[in-house]
Protein backbone atom coordinates (compact mmCIF):
# COMPACT_ATOMS: atom_id res chain seq x y z
CA UNK A 1 0.00 0.00 0.00
CA UNK A 2 1.67 3.30 -1.07
CA UNK A 3 -1.25 5.27 -0.04
CA UNK A 4 -3.57 5.71 3.41
CA UNK A 5 -6.55 7.77 4.01
CA UNK A 6 -7.25 8.45 7.81
CA UNK A 7 -10.03 10.45 9.21
CA UNK A 8 -11.53 11.33 12.73
CA UNK A 9 -13.75 12.98 14.36
CA UNK A 10 -12.73 12.83 17.85
CA UNK A 11 -13.03 16.36 19.32
CA UNK A 12 -9.63 16.31 21.41
CA UNK A 13 -6.78 16.97 19.48
CA UNK A 14 -4.36 14.50 20.99
CA UNK A 15 -7.17 11.53 20.41
CA UNK A 16 -7.59 13.22 16.82
CA UNK A 17 -3.94 12.56 15.72
CA UNK A 18 -3.56 9.05 17.94
CA UNK A 19 -6.49 7.94 15.62
CA UNK A 20 -4.92 9.21 12.27
CA UNK A 21 -1.53 8.13 12.99
CA UNK A 22 -2.97 4.97 14.46
CA UNK A 23 -4.97 4.22 10.52
CA UNK A 24 -1.61 5.22 8.85
CA UNK A 25 0.56 2.26 10.57
CA UNK A 26 1.12 0.60 7.77
CA UNK A 27 2.75 3.01 6.15
CA UNK A 28 6.58 5.10 6.04
CA UNK A 29 5.23 8.37 4.46
CA UNK A 30 7.14 10.27 2.69
CA UNK A 31 4.49 13.32 2.69
CA UNK A 32 1.11 14.13 4.66
CA UNK A 33 -1.40 15.99 3.78
CA UNK A 34 -4.93 16.94 5.94
CA UNK A 35 -7.28 18.74 5.79
CA UNK A 36 -8.78 19.86 9.85
CA UNK A 37 -11.99 21.58 10.67
CA UNK A 38 -11.43 24.92 12.15
CA UNK A 39 -12.65 23.91 15.35
CA UNK A 40 -9.54 22.26 16.38
CA UNK A 41 -6.76 25.15 17.39
CA UNK A 42 -5.03 25.59 14.47
CA UNK A 43 -1.22 26.01 16.53
CA UNK A 44 -1.68 22.92 17.99
CA UNK A 45 -2.92 20.33 15.24
CA UNK A 46 -0.50 21.48 13.16
CA UNK A 47 2.15 21.19 15.87
CA UNK A 48 0.38 17.04 16.67
CA UNK A 49 0.30 16.81 13.11
CA UNK A 50 4.01 16.90 12.45
CA UNK A 51 4.97 15.57 15.41
CA UNK A 52 3.38 12.38 15.07
CA UNK A 53 4.91 12.20 11.52
CA UNK A 54 8.50 12.45 12.32
CA UNK A 55 10.54 12.58 8.79
CA UNK A 56 7.52 13.31 6.55
CA UNK A 57 6.48 16.66 4.94
CA UNK A 58 3.25 17.71 6.61
CA UNK A 59 1.12 20.12 4.76
CA UNK A 60 -2.74 20.86 5.60
CA UNK A 61 -5.35 23.90 6.07
CA UNK A 62 -8.18 24.23 7.78
CA UNK A 63 -11.67 23.99 6.09
CA UNK A 64 -15.59 23.81 5.63
CA UNK A 65 -16.03 20.48 5.92
CA UNK A 66 -14.32 17.53 5.06
CA UNK A 67 -14.16 14.31 2.35
CA UNK A 68 -12.91 10.93 2.58
CA UNK A 69 -12.78 7.91 0.30
CA UNK A 70 -16.94 7.68 -0.53
CA UNK A 71 -17.93 9.90 2.60
CA UNK A 72 -18.78 13.58 2.97
CA UNK A 73 -17.46 14.67 6.89
CA UNK A 74 -18.01 17.83 8.99
CA UNK A 75 -15.85 18.70 11.99
CA UNK A 76 -13.45 16.27 11.24
CA UNK A 77 -9.88 15.69 10.47
CA UNK A 78 -8.87 13.92 6.96
CA UNK A 79 -5.40 12.56 6.33
CA UNK A 80 -3.46 11.21 3.15
CA UNK A 81 -0.34 9.92 3.77
CA UNK A 82 1.86 9.02 0.72
CA UNK A 83 5.08 6.80 0.37
CA UNK A 84 7.67 6.99 -2.10
CA UNK A 85 6.01 4.57 -4.46
CA UNK A 86 3.27 7.35 -5.45
CA UNK A 87 5.44 10.26 -4.43
CA UNK A 88 9.05 10.31 -5.35
CA UNK A 89 9.87 13.66 -3.73
CA UNK A 90 8.43 16.88 -2.79
CA UNK A 91 9.38 20.39 -1.81
CA UNK A 92 7.22 23.03 0.60
CA UNK A 93 7.75 26.50 1.35
CA UNK A 94 5.47 29.12 2.82
CA UNK A 95 4.24 32.24 1.54
CA UNK A 96 4.43 33.70 4.86
CA UNK A 97 2.39 37.12 3.32
CA UNK A 98 0.04 36.28 0.22
CA UNK A 99 -0.09 40.10 -0.41
CA UNK A 100 3.41 40.54 -1.04
CA UNK A 101 5.04 39.78 -4.23
CA UNK A 102 8.54 39.47 -2.57
CA UNK A 103 7.15 36.53 0.21
CA UNK A 104 6.19 34.87 -2.74
CA UNK A 105 9.18 35.45 -4.14
CA UNK A 106 11.49 34.26 -1.13
CA UNK A 107 8.77 31.18 -1.24
CA UNK A 108 9.68 30.45 -4.72
CA UNK A 109 13.08 30.51 -4.13
CA UNK A 110 13.33 28.18 -1.05
CA UNK A 111 11.15 25.36 -3.33
CA UNK A 112 13.82 26.31 -6.17
CA UNK A 113 16.78 25.73 -3.63
CA UNK A 114 14.98 22.38 -2.60
CA UNK A 115 14.28 20.95 -5.74
CA UNK A 116 17.71 22.16 -7.32
CA UNK A 117 16.05 23.46 -10.74
CA UNK A 118 14.06 26.81 -11.61
CA UNK A 119 10.76 26.04 -11.43
CA UNK A 120 10.48 27.29 -14.92
CA UNK A 121 12.53 24.44 -16.10
CA UNK A 122 10.13 22.06 -14.56
CA UNK A 123 9.00 19.68 -17.01
CA UNK A 124 5.08 19.76 -16.57
CA UNK A 125 4.57 16.06 -17.64
CA UNK A 126 6.68 14.88 -14.25
CA UNK A 127 6.06 17.72 -11.62
CA UNK A 128 2.50 18.65 -10.25
CA UNK A 129 2.40 21.65 -7.73
CA UNK A 130 -0.29 21.90 -4.92
CA UNK A 131 -1.36 25.26 -3.49
CA UNK A 132 -3.68 25.67 0.01
CA UNK A 133 -4.03 29.60 0.73
CA UNK A 134 -5.56 31.66 3.25
CA UNK A 135 -8.96 31.48 2.27
CA UNK A 136 -9.86 35.27 3.21
CA UNK A 137 -7.15 36.63 2.30
CA UNK A 138 -8.56 37.69 -1.32
CA UNK A 139 -5.02 37.20 -2.56
CA UNK A 140 -5.49 33.64 -4.48
CA UNK A 141 -5.65 35.63 -7.99
CA UNK A 142 -2.40 37.39 -7.61
CA UNK A 143 -0.51 34.45 -6.18
CA UNK A 144 -1.58 32.02 -8.96
CA UNK A 145 -1.38 35.08 -11.68
CA UNK A 146 2.64 35.03 -10.66
CA UNK A 147 3.04 31.01 -10.29
CA UNK A 148 1.60 31.22 -13.68
CA UNK A 149 4.11 33.14 -15.24
CA UNK A 150 6.98 31.77 -13.51
CA UNK A 151 6.24 28.22 -14.37
CA UNK A 152 4.64 25.94 -17.08
CA UNK A 153 3.76 23.28 -14.66
CA UNK A 154 0.29 22.79 -12.71
CA UNK A 155 -0.68 24.44 -9.77
CA UNK A 156 -3.84 22.83 -8.48
CA UNK A 157 -5.14 23.65 -4.74
CA UNK A 158 -7.58 25.05 -2.71
CA UNK A 159 -8.62 28.18 -0.40
CA UNK A 160 -8.71 27.01 3.21
CA UNK A 161 -12.43 27.65 5.04
CA UNK A 162 -13.68 28.10 8.54
CA UNK A 163 -16.98 26.76 8.63
CA UNK A 164 -18.57 29.34 7.43
CA UNK A 165 -17.61 31.29 10.28
CA UNK A 166 -16.04 33.67 7.83
CA UNK A 167 -13.18 34.84 10.67
CA UNK A 168 -10.06 33.33 9.93
CA UNK A 169 -8.44 30.32 7.81
CA UNK A 170 -5.10 28.57 8.51
CA UNK A 171 -2.45 27.02 6.29
CA UNK A 172 -0.29 24.23 8.09
CA UNK A 173 3.36 23.25 7.36
CA UNK A 174 6.29 21.81 9.09
CA UNK A 175 4.52 22.42 12.88
CA UNK A 176 3.53 25.95 12.07
CA UNK A 177 0.12 27.33 11.52
CA UNK A 178 -0.17 30.66 9.38
CA UNK A 179 -2.38 32.79 8.06
CA UNK A 180 -3.01 35.66 5.50
CA UNK A 181 -0.38 32.67 3.52
CA UNK A 182 0.12 29.99 1.45
CA UNK A 183 1.57 26.50 1.61
CA UNK A 184 3.24 25.56 -1.73
CA UNK A 185 4.02 22.38 -2.61
CA UNK A 186 5.81 20.63 -5.57
CA UNK A 187 5.33 17.07 -6.00
CA UNK A 188 7.02 14.60 -8.51
CA UNK A 189 4.98 11.81 -8.53
CA UNK A 190 6.41 8.30 -9.01
CA UNK A 191 3.70 7.42 -11.81
CA UNK A 192 1.40 9.51 -14.25
CA UNK A 193 -1.25 11.98 -12.87
CA UNK A 194 -4.00 13.75 -14.08
CA UNK A 195 -6.17 16.84 -13.05
CA UNK A 196 -9.93 17.37 -13.16
CA UNK A 197 -11.70 20.89 -13.31
CA UNK A 198 -15.38 20.23 -12.95
CA UNK A 199 -17.84 22.48 -12.77
CA UNK A 200 -21.51 21.69 -12.99
CA UNK A 201 -23.08 24.67 -15.42
CA UNK A 202 -23.90 24.93 -19.16
CA UNK A 203 -23.70 28.67 -20.86
CA UNK A 204 -27.36 30.20 -21.43
CA UNK A 205 -25.66 31.83 -24.56
CA UNK A 206 -25.68 35.35 -23.00
CA UNK A 207 -22.26 37.05 -22.69
CA UNK A 208 -21.81 40.10 -20.02
CA UNK A 209 -19.08 42.18 -20.22
CA UNK A 210 -17.82 44.17 -17.54
CA UNK A 211 -17.60 47.75 -18.50
CA UNK A 212 -16.20 49.13 -15.32
CA UNK A 213 -15.20 46.97 -12.52
CA UNK A 214 -13.09 47.43 -9.10
CA UNK A 215 -10.61 44.55 -9.34
CA UNK A 216 -9.18 45.08 -5.78
CA UNK A 217 -12.93 44.95 -4.50
CA UNK A 218 -13.66 41.99 -6.72
CA UNK A 219 -17.06 44.29 -7.36
CA UNK A 220 -18.40 44.89 -10.89
CA UNK A 221 -19.91 47.88 -11.26
CA UNK A 222 -21.14 47.48 -14.63
CA UNK A 223 -21.79 45.11 -17.25
CA UNK A 224 -22.35 46.12 -21.04
CA UNK A 225 -22.62 50.15 -19.94
CA UNK A 226 -25.20 49.70 -16.98
CA UNK A 227 -25.51 49.34 -13.30
CA UNK A 228 -24.05 45.18 -12.92
CA UNK A 229 -27.61 44.22 -11.00
CA UNK A 230 -29.91 45.73 -13.86
CA UNK A 231 -27.91 44.32 -16.26
CA UNK A 232 -27.63 40.65 -14.68
CA UNK A 233 -31.14 40.52 -13.95
CA UNK A 234 -32.30 41.56 -17.28
CA UNK A 235 -30.21 38.81 -19.16
CA UNK A 236 -31.47 36.38 -16.40
CA UNK A 237 -35.66 37.67 -17.07
CA UNK A 238 -36.26 38.57 -13.16
CA UNK A 239 -36.90 42.00 -10.90
CA UNK A 240 -33.57 43.28 -9.60
CA UNK A 241 -34.89 42.55 -6.10
CA UNK A 242 -34.56 38.92 -7.37
CA UNK A 243 -31.28 38.63 -8.70
CA UNK A 244 -29.34 37.24 -5.62
CA UNK A 245 -31.60 34.28 -4.94
CA UNK A 246 -29.78 33.07 -8.61
CA UNK A 247 -26.23 33.56 -7.56
CA UNK A 248 -25.96 30.33 -6.43
CA UNK A 249 -27.50 29.12 -9.58
CA UNK A 250 -26.71 31.42 -12.02
CA UNK A 251 -22.93 32.54 -11.83
CA UNK A 252 -20.86 33.80 -15.05
CA UNK A 253 -17.76 31.81 -16.59
CA UNK A 254 -15.22 33.13 -18.04
CA UNK A 255 -14.55 31.68 -21.45
CA UNK A 256 -11.55 29.86 -22.81
CA UNK A 257 -12.22 28.33 -25.88
CA UNK A 258 -14.32 25.52 -25.29
CA UNK A 259 -14.18 25.49 -21.50
CA UNK A 260 -14.71 28.09 -18.58
CA UNK A 261 -13.77 29.61 -15.04
CA UNK A 262 -16.54 30.27 -13.07
CA UNK A 263 -16.68 33.60 -11.43
CA UNK A 264 -20.04 33.43 -8.66
CA UNK A 265 -21.68 36.59 -7.40
CA UNK A 266 -21.58 36.94 -3.96
CA UNK A 267 -23.85 39.61 -3.19
CA UNK A 268 -25.66 43.21 -4.51
CA UNK A 269 -23.74 46.29 -2.82
CA UNK A 270 -25.43 49.75 -4.32
CA UNK A 271 -25.82 48.76 -8.02
CA UNK A 272 -22.66 46.80 -8.21
CA UNK A 273 -22.11 42.59 -7.42
CA UNK A 274 -19.65 41.56 -5.48
CA UNK A 275 -17.88 38.54 -6.29
CA UNK A 276 -15.70 35.94 -4.94
CA UNK A 277 -13.40 35.73 -7.72
CA UNK A 278 -11.96 38.79 -9.43
CA UNK A 279 -12.89 40.30 -12.56
CA UNK A 280 -11.63 42.69 -15.28
CA UNK A 281 -12.91 45.16 -17.85
CA UNK A 282 -13.72 43.57 -21.16
CA UNK A 283 -13.78 39.92 -20.05
CA UNK A 284 -16.51 37.64 -21.90
CA UNK A 285 -18.31 36.62 -19.20
CA UNK A 286 -21.29 33.58 -20.07
CA UNK A 287 -24.16 33.41 -17.97
CA UNK A 288 -24.28 30.01 -16.54
CA UNK A 289 -27.25 27.41 -15.25
CA UNK A 290 -26.28 25.17 -13.10
CA UNK A 291 -26.89 21.23 -14.18
CA UNK A 292 -26.28 18.33 -11.73
CA UNK A 293 -23.25 18.07 -9.76
CA UNK A 294 -23.04 14.08 -8.88
CA UNK A 295 -23.67 12.77 -12.56
CA UNK A 296 -21.12 15.77 -13.90
CA UNK A 297 -18.16 14.87 -11.18
CA UNK A 298 -19.01 11.04 -11.81
CA UNK A 299 -18.48 11.59 -15.81
CA UNK A 300 -15.36 13.38 -15.06
CA UNK A 301 -13.55 11.06 -12.48
CA UNK A 302 -14.13 8.01 -14.46
CA UNK A 303 -13.21 9.43 -17.84
CA UNK A 304 -10.02 10.79 -16.36
CA UNK A 305 -9.37 7.45 -14.28
CA UNK A 306 -10.23 5.84 -17.71
CA UNK A 307 -7.65 8.19 -19.47
CA UNK A 308 -4.83 7.31 -16.88
CA UNK A 309 -5.93 4.01 -16.96
CA UNK A 310 -6.78 3.11 -13.03
CA UNK A 311 -6.45 5.88 -9.99
CA UNK A 312 -4.29 4.97 -6.79
CA UNK A 313 -5.47 8.59 -5.00
CA UNK A 314 -7.00 11.23 -5.64
CA UNK A 315 -6.73 14.84 -3.44
CA UNK A 316 -10.23 16.95 -3.81
CA UNK A 317 -10.61 20.70 -3.83
CA UNK A 318 -14.38 20.97 -3.60
CA UNK A 319 -16.00 24.18 -3.21
CA UNK A 320 -18.27 25.40 -0.44
CA UNK A 321 -20.99 26.65 -3.07
CA UNK A 322 -20.88 23.17 -4.27
CA UNK A 323 -21.03 21.46 -0.49
CA UNK A 324 -23.69 23.63 0.32
CA UNK A 325 -26.10 22.59 -2.74
CA UNK A 326 -25.18 19.06 -2.30
CA UNK A 327 -26.46 19.07 0.95
CA UNK A 328 -29.61 20.67 0.47
CA UNK A 329 -30.59 18.29 -2.01
CA UNK A 330 -29.84 15.55 0.19
CA UNK A 331 -26.89 13.99 -2.40
CA UNK A 332 -23.99 14.37 0.30
CA UNK A 333 -24.16 10.23 -0.16
CA UNK A 334 -24.26 10.11 -3.47
CA UNK A 335 -21.70 12.48 -4.03
CA UNK A 336 -19.51 10.47 -1.44
CA UNK A 337 -20.10 7.26 -3.69
CA UNK A 338 -18.09 8.15 -6.54
CA UNK A 339 -14.88 8.26 -4.76
CA UNK A 340 -15.94 4.98 -2.34
CA UNK A 341 -13.71 2.75 -4.55
CA UNK A 342 -10.11 5.61 -4.87
CA UNK A 343 -8.48 6.49 -1.77
CA UNK A 344 -9.65 10.24 -1.46
CA UNK A 345 -9.29 13.38 0.98
CA UNK A 346 -10.92 16.51 0.12
CA UNK A 347 -12.11 19.67 1.98
CA UNK A 348 -14.75 22.16 0.89
CA UNK A 349 -12.95 25.20 -0.09
CA UNK A 350 -13.70 29.00 -0.27
CA UNK A 351 -12.05 28.52 -3.81
CA UNK A 352 -10.27 26.83 -6.06
CA UNK A 353 -7.04 26.96 -8.39
CA UNK A 354 -5.84 25.96 -11.57
CA UNK A 355 -4.26 28.36 -13.34
CA UNK A 356 -6.08 30.69 -12.00
CA UNK A 357 -8.38 31.10 -9.31
CA UNK A 358 -12.32 29.89 -9.88
CA UNK A 359 -15.47 29.00 -7.98
CA UNK A 360 -17.43 26.88 -7.95
CA UNK A 361 -15.77 24.43 -9.08
CA UNK A 362 -13.93 21.24 -8.35
CA UNK A 363 -10.22 20.95 -8.84
CA UNK A 364 -8.87 17.15 -8.37
CA UNK A 365 -5.30 15.89 -8.22
CA UNK A 366 -5.41 11.75 -9.54
CA UNK A 367 -2.92 10.03 -8.80
CA UNK A 368 -2.24 6.75 -11.34
CA UNK B 1 -0.20 51.11 -37.38
CA UNK B 2 -1.96 47.55 -36.48
CA UNK B 3 -1.89 43.89 -35.69
CA UNK B 4 1.66 44.78 -33.36
CA UNK B 5 -0.94 43.11 -29.83
CA UNK B 6 -1.76 40.08 -32.01
CA UNK B 7 1.84 39.48 -33.03
CA UNK B 8 3.02 39.76 -29.54
CA UNK B 9 0.22 37.34 -28.44
CA UNK B 10 0.89 34.54 -30.82
CA UNK B 11 4.94 35.35 -29.53
CA UNK B 12 4.07 34.63 -25.87
CA UNK B 13 2.29 31.89 -26.80
CA UNK B 14 4.84 30.49 -29.12
CA UNK B 15 7.63 30.99 -26.90
CA UNK B 16 6.25 29.63 -23.57
CA UNK B 17 4.65 26.44 -25.58
CA UNK B 18 7.43 25.57 -27.69
CA UNK B 19 4.79 24.09 -29.50
CA UNK B 20 3.52 21.74 -27.42
CA UNK B 21 -0.33 21.58 -27.60
CA UNK B 22 -1.01 21.50 -24.01
CA UNK B 23 1.09 24.31 -23.12
CA UNK B 24 -0.21 26.20 -25.91
CA UNK B 25 -4.02 26.19 -24.30
CA UNK B 26 -2.80 26.82 -20.97
CA UNK B 27 -0.36 29.93 -21.88
CA UNK B 28 -3.54 31.18 -23.59
CA UNK B 29 -6.14 30.57 -20.80
CA UNK B 30 -3.68 32.43 -18.54
CA UNK B 31 -3.47 35.10 -21.12
CA UNK B 32 -7.02 35.03 -21.33
CA UNK B 33 -7.52 35.38 -17.22
CA UNK B 34 -5.26 38.48 -17.70
CA UNK B 35 -7.44 40.26 -19.67
CA UNK B 36 -5.88 39.45 -23.54
CA UNK B 37 -8.00 36.97 -24.86
CA UNK B 38 -6.02 36.21 -28.25
CA UNK B 39 -9.21 35.65 -30.00
CA UNK B 40 -9.98 39.17 -29.61
CA UNK B 41 -7.36 40.69 -31.42
CA UNK B 42 -6.31 40.23 -35.17
CA UNK B 43 -3.88 42.01 -37.76
CA UNK B 44 -6.25 44.46 -38.13
CA UNK B 45 -6.21 45.62 -34.84
CA UNK B 46 -5.23 49.08 -33.93
CA UNK B 47 -2.45 49.25 -31.98
CA UNK B 48 -3.11 50.32 -28.40
CA UNK B 49 -0.06 52.27 -26.80
CA UNK B 50 -1.22 50.81 -23.08
CA UNK B 51 -2.58 48.04 -24.02
CA UNK B 52 1.47 47.44 -25.67
CA UNK B 53 3.19 48.41 -22.50
CA UNK B 54 0.51 46.07 -20.74
CA UNK B 55 1.52 43.12 -23.08
CA UNK B 56 5.19 43.87 -22.61
CA UNK B 57 4.82 43.97 -18.47
CA UNK B 58 3.26 40.37 -18.92
CA UNK B 59 5.84 39.21 -21.61
CA UNK B 60 8.39 39.89 -18.89
CA UNK B 61 7.06 38.32 -16.19
CA UNK B 62 6.40 35.17 -18.31
CA UNK B 63 9.99 35.27 -18.81
CA UNK B 64 9.47 35.63 -22.58
CA UNK B 65 11.78 38.38 -25.14
CA UNK B 66 9.69 39.84 -27.39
Amino acid sequence: MSVTTAFTTAPSIEQAVDEIREQCSEITPKMVLFFASSRYDPARISKAMHDAFAGARVLGCSTAGELVSGRVLKDSIVAMAFDDRTIEDAACSIVTDVTSPNSLSDAVRKLEGEIGTPLRELDFQKYVGLILIDGLSGSEELVMDRLGDLTNMAFIGGSAGDDLKFRSTHVYLNGEAYTNAAVLAVLKPAGEFGIIKTQSFRPLGTVLVPTKVNEGRREVIEFDGMPATLAYARALGVPVEEAPKLFMHNPVGLVTGDDFFVRSPRQVEGDSILFYCMVKEGMELALLESTDIVSDTRKAVEEQVRQLGGASAIINFHCILRALELEEKGQNEAYGSIFADIPTIGFSTYGEEYIGHINQTSTMLVFK
Amino acid sequence: MSGEIKRMIDTIIQKRSNGNEVLKNTTRTKLIIKGFNPDHWTLQSEDDPAKIAELRQIARDMGVEL
